[in-house]
């Protein structure tokens, strides 16, 4: 087996693994070798697909605060995010912002020369920096091209990582598949970030990309690592009917509406006033409320129940200009111009709040007291957290920016403290990367009869079912009996592709085994937390409960059975409130 | 000046520019040797040909010659009827690569699809219903990742904006992978060749001051003027489309091609870069822009409506006429 050395090594190439990357770089005055590790092209990750924006106090003088920034996020969130870690996004998201500017990113600019900040769900100012309604891809690009010009910083295209290395709570490094070869690579380094991204793909009605399959937090659970309010998953109120890719919120924070089957502006009976500009949990439950008491519409293609989204009263300039996207996706998918027609929407699984258990700093906490040497996480697969029970509109981005180059200079630093040296625990990777190579080879090697893809189908099936904008006990307990029936279906799994190269098969076969075991996790946490709080909402337990539940939910397998406790929420200056738009 | 009276002027003078740029070339003012400026004279005599004879017809033939089976010695599979009965049924032929016989091998498909079924849907649900052993590179699903660049028939298509059922010809979809880039496996193509020719012109803002380029509170100033004349050569996704469907990148492996030089541009236009001239020295070679040739058919299949091939024209002008398609202003530091 090859063995590739570094000093760093960060697993996944979006907007938080390129930030670390290059922030970790200029910390060591570029003195440490870092491998930035893929699964797919390294500009290709799902940041791309970030379309609205990242928010951020950039004018001060123009009325808005870090302390009105913190409190919206925080009140968003349902009073479930750690208030420090807040405070610390609501400081540190402008200077991002601007670096990104100073390394290419395109940003609307007004007369002045001000970047343009527009208004976005649960923010009480426009606070929003956008470059059209690319942003995510804009950024991507931006630091594709800045990292390709620091040479200590080697880019590992298409390596999938099948397994974290952890030694008596110390990162060793980690076992991947070369895609490229078929062959079996041992990746070791002194520090680890995860920067994997989320797994809305457990879903079926997603607008998540199909590389979505959260291989991070999933590895970081096999190790015995603890992952954090894992029931929390947001969906976006506006995915495009029938395929779910993400119509911006953008769209509604430059003047669209969303109309029912009856023409009316239904959100006036849920948040009157927001509007259209409520949270993301609020809007998607008054769509699937609008839904249930029959006043959506009918796809006739795909026969899913949708509300629309009507730009047609916005200037069309201002949406070429603003939302091009939006646009240039609803002309290509489905041939609509909203010029004309209305846009057919229903929420889709879009953001995982929940995550790899980290510490304000980001470091990865293996249970709730000891964290891990050596090893972050940032970007969506960590759970810092900041969104708490639901995340406001471009606040991702600005976690990503910001704890990325927090984990980046973390990692630096540690390794100038203890040095760079690979010492005796490299025969100790060496053993776990070889039983890795062996029970993949006996994955493809094996005559197992399961359809692999057969089992992914159910698995988002059951998933949509009972896991979607409103759960109920009856729902969750049976998705948990059909993940049980999954996982040990999996264990007699058929791969048909038994050739090295570009095997897709049996990458897909290890995306589909780390589903598994998250929808598990999502689904057990899910169960336990009896209450309705952000966007878990529980149709049995309707209403929050901060006595019994203002609490993190952590989740770490042993031996093979979960083990879940709660960790309390960290509050600052905001009391938890009744929360009302 | 506008972007759009840059574009008027490039494509309106293309005409008499060669006239021009074969009499510097000729009289050595590129900073050139007097032999490679005769050849650049000639490879321009033949671009006038290429216009006069009509560059849009000829593009247009070169895209549908693409993936012809008996060119490329394709082994098909035996001809069977489209099964009857579903309407929206289509048969795809896919030609994949194989690895031991170093050729393309037809695999023969029947998909059920629906309206609005992109040929990545169809290719997805061959993968999952039908042949698991399929590969091909994909990843968002909306066209902004770059990753499903593949011919669909014969033409650099995005698999997954290109509309199924609006894409068959009598029933028939034919896929291939981009014969342009180095075969790996299926419709999987290596990228490393691309990706090190984008990081070969310094794909990024280059300042003197880097801990300002790194920490400063503020933003450099940048007019929308300014920022409009490098936007529309930003939308580049990386997926390779251009690059397939150069004639020169086909013929020789060494020219930078459209991609890589879009991006030069893209930086060189931008106010914020201080690396100013030397940019354009970097791609001021033979290998670089003199050996483009006008086809065009990399704005043709540009998904992003990138266009590559005024970029490569406006930076030969740039050389030759310094300051004629942009004032260069610095970009300061907002006070």
């Amino acid at each position: 087996m090859e063995t590739l050395d570094y000093d760093l090594v960060i697993l996944g190439t979006g907007i938080a693994g390129m930030c670390a990357a290059i922030h970790a770089s200029e910390a060591s005055k570029n003195s440490i070798r870092i491998a930035l590790v893929s699964k797919l092209h390294a500009m290709r990750s799902h940041s791309v697909a970030a379309e609205g924006g990242i928010s951020g106090v950039l004018y001060p003088e123009g009325g808005d605060t870090q302390d009105m920034h913190a409190y919206d996020t925080i009140k968003g969130s349902d009073f479930l995010a750690d208030q420090d870690a807040v405070e610390l996004l609501a400081k540190s998201a402008p200077r991002e912002i601007r670096f990104f500017e100073h390394i290419g990113v395109p940003w609307n600019r007004d007369e002045k020369q001000k970047i343009t900040q527009r208004p976005f769900g649960g923010m009480s100012i426009p606070r929003t920096a956008f470059a059209a309604d690319k942003t995510g891809f804009f950024m991507m690009r931006a630091l594709y091209d800045e990292v390709s010009g620091i040479g200590n910083v080697s880019i590992l295209h298409e390596n999938f990582a099948t397994s974290l290395i952890i030694n008596e709570n110390r990162f060793l490094g980690l076992h991947a598949i070369d895609l490229a070869t078929g062959e079996s690579r041992l990746i070791r380094a002194n520090a680890c970030i995860i920067a994997t991204g989320g797994a809305s793909r457990v879903f079926k009605f997603t607008t998540n990309s199909y590389s979505c399959t959260g291989d991070g937090t999933a590895l970081a659970l096999r190790a015995g690592l603890s992952l954090k309010d894992m029931e929390f998953v947001q969906f976006h109120p506006t995915a495009l009917v029938p395929t779910g890719v993400l119509i911006t919120e953008a769209a509604r924070g430059e003047g669209g509406y969303l109309l029912n089957s009856k023409g009316e502006r239904f959100m006036k009976a849920y948040a009157p006033s927001k509007m259209e500009l409520a949270p993301r949990d609020i809007v998607s439950r008054s769509i699937i409320t609008e839904i249930n008491e029959g006043r959506g519409i009918a796809d006739q293609e795909s026969g899913l129940q949708h509300v629309l989204l009507d730009l047609r009263h916005l200037d069309h300039r201002a949406i070429e200009e603003k939302l091009p996207m939006v646009r240039e996706i609803t002309m290509k998918m489905i041939n609509l111009d909203p010029f004309n027609e209305p846009i057919p929407v229903r929420p889709a699984a879009h953001f995982t709040m929940g995550g790899i258990n980290t510490n304000i700093n980001g470091q990865v906490m293996r249970d709730m007291n000891s964290a891990v040497s050596g090893l972050w996480a940032a970007g969506e697969c960590s759970c810092v957290s900041v969104h708490g029970a639901n995340r406001l509109g471009s606040n991702s981005l600005s976690q990503c920016a910001v704890w990325g180059r927090m984990t980046g200079i973390s990692a630096a630093e540690y390794l100038s403290r203890n040095g760079t040296k690979q010492d005796v625990d490299s025969k100790v990777a060496e053993l776990y990367a070889a039983k890795e190579e062996d029970r993949i080879a006996r994955l493809i090697g094996g005559n197992g009869q399961n359809d692999p893809y057969r089992i992914l189908a159910d698995l988002r099936d059951t998933m949509d079912m009972n896991l979607y904008v409103y759960r109920n006990e009856k729902g969750m307990s049976a998705a948990k009996k059909d993940i049980e029936r999954m996982a040990s279906d999996f264990k007699s799994i058929a791969i048909k592709d038994k050739g090295k190269r570009f095997n897709t098969n049996i990458r897909d076969v290890l995306e589909i085994e780390n589903l598994i075991c998250l929808a598990q996790a999502i689904t057990e946490c899910a169960i336990r937390r009896k209450e309705s709080r952000g966007a878990h909402s529980r149709t049995d337990y309707a209403s929050r409960n901060d006595n019994e539940w203002l609490s993190h939910t952590v989740i770490r397998m042993e031996n093979g059975n979960p083990e879940i406790a709660y960790q309390p929420v960290r509050i600052t200056k905001w009391k938890p409130e009744e929360r009302k738009y | 000046m506008k972007e759009s009276q840059i574009a008027i002027l490039t494509y309106g003078s293309m005409i008499g520019a060669p006239v021009l740029l074969a009499l510097l070339a000729l009289l050595n003012l590129s900073g050139l040797g007097t032999l490679y400026g005769i050849y650049t004279g000639l490879r321009i005599l033949l671009a006038v040909d290429l216009l006069l004879f009509g560059a849009i017809g000829i593009r247009e033939i070169y895209l549908g010659k693409r993936v012809n089976p008996i060119k490329l010695g394709i082994k098909t599979a035996e001809e069977q009827p489209i099964r009857n009965g579903e309407a929206d049924t289509l048969r795809f032929r896919v030609y994949r690569f194989k690895e031991e016989s170093k050729r393309l091998e037809e695999s023969v498909y029947d998909v059920a699809v629906g309206k609005y079924t992109s040929v990545l849907g169809a290719l997805v649900k061959i993968k999952a219903e039908k042949d698991p052993t399929i590969s091909m590179r994909y990843s968002c699903n909306m066209g902004i990742c770059g990753s499903c660049g593949m011919t669909v028939n014969g033409k650099p298509s995005l698999a997954c904006e290109t509309n199924a059922l609006k894409s068959a010809r009598n029933g028939i979809i034919t896929i291939g992978p981009m014969l342009g880039h180095p075969l790996l496996k299926d419709l999987v193509t290596d990228f490393d060749d691309f990706f090190g020719k984008h990081e070969s012109i310094s794909p990024h803002l280059e300042r003197e001051d880097r801990k300002e380029k790194y920490e400063a509170p503020k933003e450099y100033a940048q007019t929308r003027e300014q920022i409009g004349r490098f936007l529309p050569y930003s939308y580049c996704i990386m997926c390779g489309l251009c690059m397939d469907a150069c004639p020169v990148v086909n013929t020789n492996p060494a020219f930078l091609g459209p991609q890589a030089l879009s991006q030069a541009y893209r930086y060189y236009m931008d106010s914020r870069d201080q690396m100013g001239e030397r940019r354009l020295q970097m791609v001021n070679t033979k290998d670089g822009v003199w050996d483009c040739e006008y086809a065009g058919t990399c704005s043709e299949v540009c998904p992003k409506g990138v266009d590559p091939a005024t970029a490569i024209q406006s930076m030969k002008f740039e050389m030759l006429v310094p300051k004629f398609v942009m004032k260069k202003e610095g970009a300061e530091m907002e006070k």
